[in-house]
């Protein structure tokens, strides 16, 4: 069948079509979920295996690194007096950062009928999951007696002890375990139409017998998708305000504080932004490698990608700005403490850190003004790279450059990372790309319902060619295509 | 365990009457079978154990027997009171409250004088050491040795038994070889300097018992110059003792006055302070200080010059021909600039002048200071010379002909009482070896005792009795707190009167003898008056008659080299942390910074950033860690190898090093092994033997041509890790300087300048903001939890704390480090963790450097600031704890909850002074157990995982509140002393409640000099520091 964008005689369809479709290739309802629903059925690829022991031996490597921390104590890290933050909170930031696009993607398009964002909204989401999960592990071990890290909950004890809801490190618990659970909830009523499909078409008993519980009894009638629409339009509503939370209550573990440089204003919504920058970079890494390895390349298609290039360009910029406004307010301020850090941050020791993320954050994304560029597979995954490693580098920067000289010479002191550290680090990979690499398996990796809502045919009035109310070609409504 | 005789009704029949009555035939005939029933109390089978016959089971009685002990034994494991024996008391004793400490008086032997102690004993376990306020001569205060010298009673690797050679042997084999010595032995003794009655006494006889007995003061390295210059100047030895609080005008030549290594820092500094009071009626003393390194006392100096060491002679001929006191050539420093104003100082100060020489100058300049002081007027003002016997002989000498002696085969029996001349004496080893009989008395397996044949444990002070005068001649006793660890330890006097006598004699009586003869009317209760208060009565030493003699000054300047010197100069001084390596083995001290370099667990050899230049050496900053270059120090035909550290401010050619590392001393401790996994192996501090092996490098060798000496230098080695606990001197980050200066951390002003504007300190504020700080809008204010009613209705609430430091006295001599670290249990982490940045010292102080405009790293001042938990009425560190764990008393302190505290380090990153401490290891988990009994037991140890950080010694203030709580009454000024404050000899710490204002704390707070640290971040610290007055001789620009 054909998609009627070039059809010009169809003059209702005008205003539906004036976009480049957002699915090629010429593929039916059914092709789509063909597509998806077949990863996930046919016999697992050696390559899969492949990297999935790869993806195990990383967390393997996180678990190990985890137990000698929690066998010897805080001190195998590279931690000192100036420095009490490195790795771990660099790297939770960093991580939840990268589990901002997700649901930012899922929610806040989704509210602004950014219909391309459903080609890539359910892998974002997993991401999301997989990111938060990783930064999760951090703050948990972090902390110099993990076993009593329960205390940051709110839990009626016989001590009568609360935590201290002064600190931004409990905000920090509840605002990151509060976007999870929506995160989780969100994706999950997200995946029930596409779990039907697959259990519709599941062979094993097992399959059937996991994937119908997992449907929760979906069929696709009319009252199911109602509820559905309503529900997920509610998550999106309550998503939407936690994505600009949750990294603003991160942000304010530092601007809360008063350590030169880490106290700022303009924190909030720079870390937003960084995250937004970040989470789309990540998507736009990980998506360039599963659309070619999956051929979903139809179904997330370049100009997919161009969108998110789009939006890196646009909060790269964003965070460079404020980079730059951080700068001037120093300044502006007149406060010397905040001088000092700022040209400490260029000029000091982790000078080199500082450029690193000045170049990544704010000067590679510019590549993407040029749309040949933007619309370059090789060239956005390899900026989508330094964006990863600028975004990293950021909270490097603010973290340590900001602790390591801040009121008192006398205690300046410089921060290395242990091995410990880096590979705890890397573990965190081997952590998120197992999940990763489970969904991928397991999970349709697409929102097939969605994708199909979005194509032409999901009009009513597709096949009505003649205007009259009826289509004449066709008779099967999209909806219920499987 | 007592064992009853069983009751038996079945003696032996043969030993009965003939009338015999008997139960059955069997009972008649005595067969074994009646016998056995009847061996029991009860029927066979009533009362046995499980035990089949002849097994060995346990009976009834065995059992009762075994679990009552084994249910004595368990209450015992849990701590084993020091003791031989334990007597319970039947009666508890008046002034006797289980847990409640008491003090004692004592004393601690150090360079020849007893110093006064308190000390604290908990439940007869010694813990902490302060200076005994009714003493004339202690002040109240302590210096570090004294303070560190707690932590060296409980050194896990003292050697405990008597050892003969290699074999483990005991005190009694001992006292039997020794009572069987012929008398024709030749012997040898080496003995530290001493001012005990009672080693007088028994020496005196051991040299009636033996024919020959050679007896050598051992000075070691540090030697007695001092002492030297005063025979030659005057003719006659005396003990010269200073008061600078009489001085208005006092030169150091070389003499680092108020380091623990002086002779009498604590009077020193406390003498200094005193003249120190810029508000005072009759002004501020001033401190000129010629001197090669850089000193402490350099960092208190009004005038500072540098010049090396060699030329320190020449500079004082010079001043000493300027005034009067000397007609010969000056040498190289004739016309020096500084001459004629100097001289004019110190004429004008006349009597309240004051000339010091360092230890380390030959005897020929300590001559000269005694000359200028004569000639001064000053003798009898700020000089004293007492009437005493010391011995002023050139102790190198005799030490040489001893030497000689044994290695000639003359000497029979040598006896090392406590020195250990086997490190500090090259080619002692060698005449060593050649003596029959080598018996060293000493606390560990180290470099002598490893040669002797016989090694006898030594106790401690704090074990055994003694006696001595303190520093201006007043006789004190040294009253043990606990008897000796190991039961074979013996003191030396115990050791000289074995030898003396040929039979035991326990030290108490030999005191007590000592003193019988001493102490008029009924013996015993002067005696206790003595052991209570610590001392005995009377004014010590009387003043010598002392005619000044200017041949013997000519005569002891006659060797020293006027020249100038050499190119290149070596100064070997003691170390300020571990002397000349007697305190080596005490962790405590090697992780203390270095007052002036902050370099701990090394010596280094420390030159200025020119002197470095031109030897093409240095010490290279990367990722916060110093790596230096290694040199090769060559001087008087002997070679060391040390680390560079570069320090500002010294003399261009002069290299200091100090003595007492390198040390060797062996361990029977196993060494802890751990798997990869485990880093015990890396945290436990004293897993790898004797923590003082193996750090540093002996540099004794080097002095064997004087402590001062040419030096040949060549770079031997490049990146040797050096760790400081702090890392940016001026060198490597100029702008440094500006900052301290622009951030107003530490302020300062001439007296002029404070005449002119006594709010000098306000000047010092960072750059005033748009708007005053003090407007700013203060967060929370209106529901301050300071104003909460938990807070308010508090019994505590009655008392603010607070503190002030003085910037112009504390001298940052580091006794109030060691102090705290000995009051609160502050673990020691060792190198590698300090080179990380992770010590664990509670009170830092804070060195900068600060130079004058347009003035190079050459000539920096120098300054200190100590730096405490600032208990910040708005703590920063309170707010961003998620689960409370450091919270505001209703005292105001700003308290650590160590069980609360997760350890997110939260508090740490936002704490502006940064005087947080974490526990990134389980530092106790692998501590040696004596150690754990030098812990303070009401101060919590801290485990792996927690903050940590100074509490104002919230457990003083406690004790002191439950004191008045039962006496009902409130909390007088002056009860609550912390740790720093009552070590402090230069008084610069004053605390107390500043909700009185009558109490010193807040008088000194309305001193005018007072200024917060960042107060401009509205963090309202408790904590106020007095601005620095600089006195400067006009005439000297």
């Amino acid at each position: 069948m054909s998609t009627a964008s070039t059809d010009k005689t169809l003059a209702h369809l005008a205003d539906f079509h004036d976009e480049a479709p957002l699915v090629k290739g010429n593929l039916s309802f059914h092709d789509i979920t063909e597509i998806v629903s077949s990863h996930t059925e046919k016999k697992t690829p050696f390559a899969w295996y492949g990297a999935f022991s790869l993806a195990l031996a990383g967390l393997m490597l996180l678990v190990g690194m985890i137990a000698y921390l929690f066998w010897n104590g805080t001190g195998v890290w590279g931690l000192n007096n100036p420095v009490g933050w490195g790795y771990a909170i660099v790297n939770f930031v960093f991580w939840v950062g990268i589990g901002h696009a997700g649901t930012l993607i899922s929610a806040i398009l989704f509210l602004f009928r950014q219909q391309w964002r459903t080609a890539i909204n359910r892998s974002a989401e997993a991401m999301t999951i997989f990111a938060v999960i990783c930064a999760l592990v951090f703050p948990t071990i972090h902390v110099g007696r993990v076993w009593a890290i329960y205390w940051t909950l709110p839990l009626p004890n016989q001590m009568n002890m609360w935590p201290q809801f002064k600190s931004p490190l409990l905000w920090d618990v509840f605002a990151v375990s509060t976007y999870f659970t929506v995160s989780l909830v969100f994706w999950y009523i997200g995946l029930v139409p596409d779990l039907a499909s697959m259990r519709d078409r599941a062979k094993g008993k097992l399959r059937k017998l996991v994937l119908g519980v997992a449907s929760m009894g979906w069929t696709g009638a009319n009252r199911h998708w109602r509820n559905y629409e309503k529900a997920y339009l509610l998550l999106a509503a309550l998503a939407t305000p936690l994505v600009l939370s949750v990294h603003s209550v991160v942000s304010f573990d530092f601007a809360v504080s008063i350590v030169p440089g880490w106290h700022t204003t303009i924190f909030p919504p720079y870390f937003v932004a960084g995250a937004i920058f970040s989470g789309f970079a990540m998507v736009v890494t990980l998506l360039v490698i599963a659309r070619k390895i999956y051929g979903v390349e139809n179904i997330i298609t370049v100009d997919h990608l161009e969108k998110m290039n789009i939006i890196i360009l646009l909060t790269g910029t964003m965070v460079g700005f404020a980079y730059i406004t951080e700068f001037f307010i120093a300044w502006y301020s007149g406060v010397q403490y905040e001088q000092y850090a700022f040209v400490n941050r260029m000029f000091g020791p982790y000078a080199w850190a500082y450029w690193t993320m000045m170049s990544c954050n704010l000067f590679f994304p510019q590549f993407f003004w040029f749309k040949k560029l933007r619309r370059n597979i090789t060239f956005m995954f390899i900026i989508s790279i330094f964006v990863n490693i600028g975004m990293w580098f950021e909270r490097f920067v603010i973290t340590v450059t900001s602790l390591h000289r801040d009121y008192l010479p006398s205690s300046w002191d410089y921060y290395t990372p242990t091995v410990v550290d880096v590979l705890t680090f890397v573990g965190t990979f081997g952590l998120f790309f197992t999940l990763f690499l489970l969904f991928l398996r397991f999970m349709p990796m697409v929102a097939v319902a969605e994708v199909k809502g979005v194509m032409p045919e999901a009009d009513p009035h597709f096949y009505d060619h003649e205007g009259d109310g009826h289509g004449a070609e066709h008779t099967v409504q999209p909806s219920t295509q499987q | 365990m007592i064992e009853l005789p069983v009751l038996d009704d079945s003696p032996e029949l043969a030993d009965q009457p003939r009338n015999r009555f008997w139960r059955s035939i069997s009972h008649l005939e005595g067969s074994h079978e009646f016998k056995q029933m009847n061996a029991g109390e009860f029927l066979p089978g009533a009362s046995d154990g499980p035990a089949t016959e002849g097994n060995g089971g346990a009976t009834r009685r065995q059992f009762i027997q075994l679990m009552g002990a084994s249910m004595a034994m368990a209450g015992l494991t849990a701590c084993r009171k020091p003791v031989e024996t334990i007597v319970p008391y039947v009666r508890q004793p008046e002034d006797r409250v289980e847990g409640v400490p008491v003090q004692y008086a004592t004393s601690m032997p150090f360079r020849g004088v007893l110093r006064p102690l308190l000390v604290e004993s908990f439940d007869g376990r010694p813990t902490k050491v302060e200076g005994n306020p009714e003493h004339p001569d202690s002040h109240g205060a302590t210096h570090l040795f004294e303070q560190a010298s707690i932590l060296s009673l409980y050194d896990p690797d003292r050697v405990g038994t008597v050892r003969n050679g290699d074999t483990v042997s005991d005190w009694g084999t001992f006292r039997t070889f020794a009572s069987d010595l012929p008398t024709s032995s030749r012997v040898v003794v080496i003995a530290e300097p001493t001012s005990s009655m009672t080693m007088a006494v028994v020496r005196r006889q051991m040299e009636q018992r033996f024919n020959t007995v050679r007896w050598v003061d051992y000075h070691g390295v540090v030697g007695n110059n001092a002492a030297q210059g005063v025979r030659a100047a005057y003719g006659r030895s005396a003990r010269v003792n200073h008061d600078l609080a009489a001085a208005k005008i006092i030169l150091s030549l070389d003499a680092d006055l108020f380091a623990s290594t002086g002779p009498d820092p604590v009077a020193a500094s406390a003498g200094f302070a005193a003249g120190r009071d810029p508000e005072a009626m009759d002004g501020m003393n001033r401190l000129y200080v010629v001197e090669s390194g850089y000193s402490i006392t350099g960092g208190m100096a009004d005038h500072r010059l540098r010049l090396k060491s060699s030329e320190i002679a020449s500079f004082a001929a010079a001043l000493a021909a300027e005034l009067g006191a000397w007609s010969g050539d000056a040498g190289v420093h004739g016309a020096h600039a500084w001459i004629s104003a100097l001289a004019d100082d110190l004429r004008r100060a006349g009597s309240h002048a004051l000339v010091v020489a360092g230890d380390h100058q030959p005897a020929g300049v300590h001559a000269l200071a005694a000359a200028m002081n004569d000639r001064l007027g000053a003798v009898g003002t700020t000089v004293f010379y007492l009437d005493n016997e010391e011995s002023a002989a050139d102790a190198a000498a005799e030490l040489e002909a001893a030497v000689a002696d044994m290695a000639a085969g003359n000497v029979d029996v040598v006896l090392t009482l406590g020195t250990n001349p086997a490190y500090d004496h090259p080619g002692f080893s060698e005449a060593y070896a050649q003596v029959g009989h080598r018996i060293h008395l000493g606390m560990y397996l180290d470099e002598t005792a490893t040669q002797a044949s016989w090694i006898i444990p030594q106790t401690h002070y704090l074990e055994a009795w003694g006696d001595g005068t303190s520093r201006s001649g007043i006789p004190s006793v040294i009253q043990p707190l606990i008897a000796p660890l190991y039961a074979d330890a013996h003191s030396d006097i115990e050791m000289v009167g074995l030898f003396a006598t040929g039979t035991d004699m326990p030290g108490y009586e030999m005191v007590r003898a000592t003193w019988r003869g001493q102490l008029g009317g009924s013996f015993e209760s002067a005696w206790r008056k003595v052991v209570h208060d610590g001392f005995g009565s009377g004014d010590g030493f009387g003043r010598a008659r002392m005619s000044l003699s200017a041949a013997g000054v000519r005569a002891a300047m006659d060797g020293v080299d006027l020249s100038g010197g050499t190119d290149v100069e070596i100064v070997i001084t003691p170390d300020a942390k571990v002397f000349d390596g007697r305190f080596a083995n005490n962790a405590w001290l090697q992780e203390l910074p270095d007052p002036t370099t902050k370099v701990v667990w090394d010596n280094v050899a420390s030159m200025n950033p020119a002197t470095a230049e031109k030897l093409g050496v240095g010490a290279k900053l990367n990722a916060g860690k110093y790596y230096a270059d290694v040199v090769r120090l060559e001087a008087g035909g002997h070679a060391a190898e040390l680390p560079v550290w570069i320090q500002p401010g010294m003399a261009d050619g002069s290299i200091h090093v100090t003595l007492g590392y390198g040390r060797d001393i062996t361990s029977e401790r196993p060494e802890r092994n751990t798997p990869f996994f485990d880093l015990d192996d890396y945290t436990d501090v004293y897993g790898k033997g004797a923590i003082s092996t193996g750090v540093g490098v002996n540099t004794a060798s080097l002095a064997v041509s004087g402590c001062i000496a040419p030096v040949g230098v060549s770079k031997a080695s490049t990146g040797y890790l050096v760790a400081s606990t702090q890392d940016h001197g001026a060198i490597d980050a100029p702008h440094v300087g500006e900052e301290v200066k622009s951030r107003g951390l530490f302020r300062m002003a001439t007296v002029e300048e404070y005449r002119a504007n006594p709010d000098f300190v306000k000047g010092g504020e960072p750059a005033p903001l748009k708007e005053d700080w003090e407007d700013y809008p203060t967060l929370w204010e209106a529901n301050h939890p300071k104003d909460s009613v938990e807070i308010t209705s508090s019994n505590y609430h009655a008392n603010q704390w607070g503190m002030v430091i003085d910037l112009n006295t504390c001298t940052g001599c580091n006794a109030c480090v060691v102090a705290c670290q000995a009051e609160n249990n502050i673990q020691v982490v060792g190198k590698q963790e300090v080179a990380r940045g992770r010590e664990m010292h509670w009170l830092r102080l804070d060195r900068y450097f600060v130079s004058g405009d347009g003035s190079s790293y050459d000539d920096p001042q120098m300054v200190i600031q100590p730096m405490p938990c600032q208990h910040c009425e708005n703590a920063p560190c309170e707010q961003v704890c998620p689960v409370a764990a450091t919270v505001h008393s209703p005292d105001g302190t700003n308290q650590m909850i160590y069980n609360r505290c997760i350890g997110t380090r939260y508090c740490a990153n936002n704490c502006p002074y940064k005087v947080r401490r974490f526990n990134f290891f389980n530092w106790t988990k692998t501590l040696p157990d004596t150690l754990h009994m030098a812990s303070n037991p009401n101060v919590t140890v801290r485990s792996r995982g927690v903050m940590e950080k100074c509490s104002f010694c919230i457990q003083r203030i406690r004790g002191a509140n439950k004191v008045a709580n039962v006496e009902n009454r409130e909390l007088q000024d002056g009860e609550v002393v912390t740790a720093c404050q009552q070590v402090c000899p230069a008084n610069a710490i004053t605390f107390g409640d500043l909700s009185n204002p009558d109490s010193a704390v807040s008088r000194r707070r309305q001193s005018d000099r007072r200024y917060e640290l960042l107060a401009e971040l509205n963090v309202k610290p408790r904590v106020s520091y007095l601005g620095r007055v600089r006195n400067p001789n006009p005439n000297l620009a």
